[in-house]
């Protein structure tokens, strides 16, 4: 195991204060962190260790718009009663990562952090056009979480700068989210491929808005905008199977690797995005009534 | 690298180490604190579940903690499951339920399933399965450990 | 169930239970030793190469660092092995797969060894590495050893293929791959060595096989087997990758040359890279039937990569070899098999030795043959299931335990009917599928093979087992403890094991191949039986009375007159005069030379096996290709049950272990790396096994098993793989011949 020098902060302003420091690196949660350093993947000469600043542990409502603070755990999003309602895409990818044991310690921040184009909590926060806000001791800055990420495991995240929170608006009106993985197997499962899909419905039952994001597809988590165009305004439908498919593989670059295949990967994409889409259709009937 | 010191309740009891802080809690607890039941099955990668404590009541991978980040926490190991020299409902029902064979897993899965009672008394079988899902077991196939924790589940209503 | 027994066939407390449950366990990593110094080896990072030179001098002088070894510190024996002594401890002159241990560095801490690991410089001459078999086994391959690369050639015949061929109505030829897979015990390969005064050492291994390892070890040390002593840790799992002294062998190498205490735990990347596995193998099988079912011939051509090394490679080539007709008469039969060296991670015993990768093949064939000609997949097998007295191919005659075949049959007939009237969830196409299963018992014709196993019975009334053989984890010392306090009429908390320590135990043999309660079982009712004859010859003695006048029952000397007398008090006497009751017995496994045949090689044929039936019940998704198991009945004869939930324990973790070979297990090389830890390689979790589950456990009596038990260490995982396989034929209609049975392979996107 590598070694570092190690601060533990309460308070925002200590972390700021900490972070200010060259050469540190953010450990929250430890999960990705941890066997990273251990397999010489991740290099600090101080690490920061964030898990003890709680006012960053937070699901909040504010009104306009949901705000989740970073080191909100996987297991907290995934019991919260109020990202059920609001957003049940991050609930569901939320209780699918991993297990109990990396849920508890998982944060949302790191895993937008860790930034792994498989990362689960990634396609639910694109749908909702999440932003991030940003904090450092000489500032603070809001990115969109699209454009923060970069590449695989590459952020925007400057020296000196950690994620403070991650905020998006609800959706309002007949909408529905869901979120969709293949994994290898069912327990402690890695995704093969992942969605996320949201939906509104128009008081004509056509699809007045659709988001969609693909992971594990390309080098970071996607915004299929393609086959978002061609599903505005349509009828949703199975025969809608067909265009899903055809517009995704224009927008989709997936790799064959040690867990599967590439013409895996591009056939099941689209069967996921198909199937989100009925279930958010589903639930967005559901709300219309 | 700069010592540090972490001050923790261990099984119940104030426990302060002076570390190197790249050491996990996992080898804090194994090497210096005497407390062997948590194992290493996957090389510290979170894989195995068979280093795993209970903090502030949630079940942890302790290969993946650093020490440091312990501090002013609760933490439960096995050693510290017996109370007052009587085993605890879910130990017996372990044990009576022959859900122990090699025992490389059982400390993890048994602290993993405390973690679950306390939290859910009355599981559901696939809850249960949710539960130990982070358990890897090679011996058994699970079904005696599922076993015994309705057993143990049953054994704590009738307390 | 009947009971006439008191203790065998009831669900007991393990002794060594209690102490799993509260972290007391000492496994050999745990084991407190004063002064202990860390091991740490430098692996091979080629597949393949020249060793060229190996300069140590810098980290000599590193502070903590006291010992750098390579291959020409070794006293002794180089190399070692359990059939072909092919396996140098540390590699000499070539690197023939990645992770073989090259250096092996002792220091005081593990930085200081880290340390040193950095300064130590090899330079290698990398060579074109080979990984398959079958191009392994050309002459122009690249040549792994002296001898060439094939290691064993079989050709077992019985009766005449060409016939059986023409016999034939239908003809089918198939190809199945079965991949590398791990044993995935829990508790890494880990040793412990203490070197003592007067040359010699003790250590503490997690092995099958101690006795072997001190056997290995004193010839490495270049000592006198008595000057080393082996004691058995807790162990963790084994499955059969821990029947290899490798890393004790090492482990002994470091303390000897310190002079001290060292310990070697392995990390799990290194029990991936260079521990045995379960061997990869190709088999072409062709096997022809009538109209009416019944198969005519059989021929395959089995292609077995062995890696690096031979390990067990020619014993598992025997097993799978004999198994390749399964259960079924087949009158024309053709095996060629054939084990090669590669530059994979060595392959050597995995549970189930053969069968599993036979099994597959078989059962898969049986099915698709049932689907030929157009008959029910049970029919088939009923209209060709081997009867009692019947011989297989390799004409071992089976025993009357055969009729178990047909009531696995029926039983398995039973469970498919129930899982076959649940409907399919919405947008998933259900399928049922069983497959049989003939394990065999024992190492084989003409390999020695003697169990010893001895009773003390301590002045306090307790008998202790003095075992001989390593208890893995999968209960071995609850079972001869239940046997031998029946054989005693003793309650079972009265007996007990002792740990094995080579020093003072006797060798009961390797823990393996489904034989041990059968084999410790009969040593110790002989001992037992044994035991009460000294014990009546001594009260005689004490009483003045003719032995015979003496009866012994449940603890109890009684005399003619009714009078009983507690046995414990005629031990006190005899400890008074420094008597110790003891008895000791050997059971040698039986090949009856009227029913063994002798035209085989050595290790062939395996006489004695257990039969048994498991059924699947899957659901596949059609359009991601994903398999869940929902359903799972599991049937198998033990002969007799010794501990109810022992055997329960078996099966069910048999059953997830063969789940996993089905659908999720592969050893791959990808961008030259081989899989080497479990975020890759996916071990079934809880989430992943039915939750409808089914024993259904037969007992047919074999006569010459203890209290007619036989085994169940390793079947329960051999059926498993084409049940699942043979159940999303049902399903979906695609025939998966390659393991794992993934989605890609489902939807036909790789093969």
């Amino acid at each position: 195991m590598q070694e570092f020098n190690y601060y533990r902060p309460v308070t925002i302003t200590e972390l700021k204060e900490n972070l200010s420091q060259p050469g540190t690196r953010i450990l929250a949660g430890g999960t990705d962190i941890v066997p990273k350093m251990r397999q010489g993947k991740f290099f600090a000469s101080i690490l920061v260790d964030t898990s003890g600043v709680k006012a960053m542990r937070f699901i909040e409502d504010q009104g306009s718009e949901i705000v989740l603070g970073a080191l909100t755990t996987h297991q907290e999003a995934a019991d919260s009663a109020l990202l059920k309602n609001i957003n049940p895409a991050l609930v569901t990818a939320a209780e699918s990562i991993g297990c109990q044991q990396t849920r508890c310690r998982g944060t949302l921040g790191g895993n937008i952090a860790n930034a792994s184009p498989a990362a689960d909590t990634i396609p639910p926060l694109l749908i909702f056009d999440a932003t991030l806000l940003l904090q450092s001791l000489g500032g603070d800055r809001r990115i969109p979480l699209e454009k923060f990420i970069l590449g695989p495991g590459e952020t925007d995240l400057q020296e000196g700068e950690f994620i403070h929170s991650i905020s998006f608006k609800p959706l309002i009106g007949s909408w529905g989210s869901a979120f969709i993985k293949v994994g290898k197997r069912s327990g402690m499962a890695v995704s093969v491929v992942n969605t996320a899909v949201a939906v509104e419905l128009n008081d004509k039952g056509k699809i007045s808005d659709v988001r969609i994001a693909l992971g594990s597809v390309a080098p970071t988590v996607i915004r299929c905008r393609k086959v978002e165009q061609s599903l505005m305004g349509k009828e949703p439908e199975p025969s809608l199977m067909k265009e899903i498919h055809a517009a995704c593989q224009e927008e989709i670059s997936p790799i064959t690797d040690i867990r599967s295949t590439e013409e895996y990967r591009d056939h099941a994409a689209a069967v996921i995005i198909q199937r989100g889409l009925e279930s958010a259709v589903e639930q967005a009937v559901g709300r219309g009534r | 690298m700069k010592e540090i010191t972490v001050v923790f309740l261990l099984n119940g009891k104030k426990t302060s180490i002076t570390s190197l802080p790249n050491r996990t809690l996992l080898d804090v607890l194994r090497t210096d604190l005497g407390c062997t039941g948590a194992k290493d099955a996957c090389g510290g990668e979170g894989e195995c579940g068979a280093c795993t404590v209970i903090l502030n009541g949630k079940p942890v991978n302790s290969c993946m903690i650093f020490i440091g980040q312990v501090e002013d926490h609760q933490i439960t190991t096995i050693e510290g499951l017996m109370e007052k020299g009587e085993y605890h409902r879910l130990q017996k029902a372990f044990v009576d339920t022959g859900a122990v064979q090699c025992g490389f897993c059982t400390p993890g899965a048994i602290l993993t399933a405390k973690a679950l009672l306390d939290e859910n008394p009355h599981p559901t079988d696939l809850e249960i399965r949710e539960g130990l899902s982070g358990n890897l077991c090679r011996c058994t196939g699970y079904n005696k450990m599922i076993d015994a924790i309705h057993l143990a589940e049953q054994r704590g209503l009738d307390d | 169930m009947t009971d006439k027994y008191t203790t065998v066939g009831k669900s007991l407390h393990r002794k060594d239970a209690w102490e799993k449950t509260t972290g007391k366990a000492l496994y050999t990593a745990d084991i407190p030793v004063e002064n202990v110094r860390v091991g740490l080896i430098i692996r091979s990072p080629h597949h393949f190469a020249k060793i060229l030179e190996i300069d140590k001098k810098s980290s000599l002088d590193i502070p903590g660092v006291l010992a750098v070894l390579t291959s020409d510190d070794i006293p002794g024996a180089k190399e070692f092995g359990p059939l072909i002594s092919d396996q140098p401890s540390l590699a000499r002159d070539v690197v023939r797969h990645l992770g073989e241990p090259v250096v092996l560095i002792i220091g005081e801490t593990k930085q200081a060894a880290e340390k040193a690991a950095d300064q130590i410089q090899i330079s290698y001459d990398p060579l074109t590495p080979v990984f398959d078999p079958v191009q392994a086994a050309k002459e122009d391959a690249p040549q792994l050893h002296m001898d060439g690369n094939v290691i064993t050639e079989l050709n077992i015949c019985d009766g005449d293929i060409e016939e059986g061929f023409q016999d034939a109505e239908h003809i089918l030829e198939d190809t199945y791959n079965l991949p590398r897979i791990h044993p995935g015990y829990m508790e890494p390969e880990t040793s412990l060595a203490v070197w003592g005064d007067d040359q010699t050492i003790t250590v503490w291994v997690s092995s099958q096989h101690p006795f072997t390892d001190q056997g290995f070890i004193a010839a490495a040390l270049d000592l006198p087997v008595g000057n080393v002593r082996v004691k058995s840790g807790v162990i963790g799992g084994a499955f059969g990758g821990k029947e290899d002294s490798s890393l004790s062998i090492l482990t002994a190498l470091g303390a000897w040359a310190i002079k001290g205490a060292v310990r070697l735990v392995n990390t799990r990347r290194e029990s991936f890279l260079a521990h045995p596995k379960r061997h990869p193998a190709q088999i072409h099988y062709k096997l022809g039937a009538r109209s009416d079912g019944t198969f005519t011939a059989l021929q395959a051509k089995v292609h077995m990569d062995t890696g690096a090394y031979a390990s067990y490679g020619p014993a598992v080539a025997a097993i799978l070899t004999e198994t390749l007709a399964g259960s079924y008469r087949i009158p024309n039969v053709q095996v060629e098999t054939q084990v090669v060296y590669t530059n994979s991670p060595l392959s050597g015993a995995m549970r189930g030795f053969g069968s599993p990768q036979s099994h597959f093949a078989v059962e898969s064939m049986v099915d698709s043959m049932a689907e030929e000609i157009g008959m029910d997949p049970v029919q088939i097998r009923r209209v060709n299931i081997l009867k009692v007295g019947e011989k297989m191919f390799t004409g071992v005659v089976l025993n009357e335990t055969a009729t178990a075949l047909p009531i696995c049959l029926e039983k398995a007939q039973h469970a498919m009917d129930r899982f076959q009237a649940v409907e399919a969830s919405p947008g998933k196409k259900a399928g049922v599928g069983i497959a049989l299963a003939a394990q065999s018992m024992g190492l084989g014709a003409h390999v020695p093979d003697d169990s010893t196993h001895r009773l003390e019975w301590s002045p306090d009334g307790k008998v202790l087992i003095h075992l001989g053989s390593p208890d893995l984890g999968q209960g071995l010392a609850m079972a001869v403890e239940q046997i031998t306090a029946e054989a005693l009429g003793l309650p079972y908390n009265q007996v007990e094991s002792l740990p094995l320590d080579t020093l003072d135990r006797p060798n009961g043999n390797t823990t393996c191949a489904s034989r041990m309660t059968y084999m410790v079982g009969n040593a110790l009712i002989d001992a037992s039986e044994k035991l009460i004859e000294d014990l009546l010859s001594r009260a005689g003695d004490i009483l003045e009375l003719p032995a015979g006048k003496l009866i012994y029952k449940e603890g109890q000397i009684i005399k003619e007159d009714g009078t009983t007398l507690p046995v414990v008090e005629f031990l006190g006497r005899l400890a008074e005069d420094s008597i110790l009751l003891t008895s000791e017995s050997t059971f040698s496994f039986p090949y009856p030379e009227e029913t063994t045949p002798q035209d085989l090689p050595i290790g062939m044929p395996h006489v004695l096996y257990c039969f048994g039936a498991q059924v699947a019940r899957v659901e596949v998704d059609p359009d991601l290709g994903t398999v869940e198991v929902t359903h799972f009945a599991a049937i198998h004869d033990v002969g007799k049950v010794i501990s109810q939930s022992g055997v329960e324990g078996q099966i069910e973790g048999g059953v997830a272990t063969g789940l996993g070979y089905a659908l999720y297990e592969t050893m791959l090389n990808k961008d030259d790396q081989w899989v080497d830890s479990f975020t890759e390689y996916l071990l079934p979790t809880s989430k992943d096994l039915p939750i409808h589950y089914e024993n259904i456990i037969l007992e047919i009596p074999e006569a010459s098993g203890p209290y007619g038990a036989k085994g169940i260490g390793e079947i329960p995982l051999v059926p498993t793989a084409p049940a699942v396989a043979n159940a999303v034929k049902n399903a979906i209609g695609v025939r998966v011949k390659n393991l794992p049975i993934t989605p890609e392979r489902i939807l036909g996107f790789i093969d």
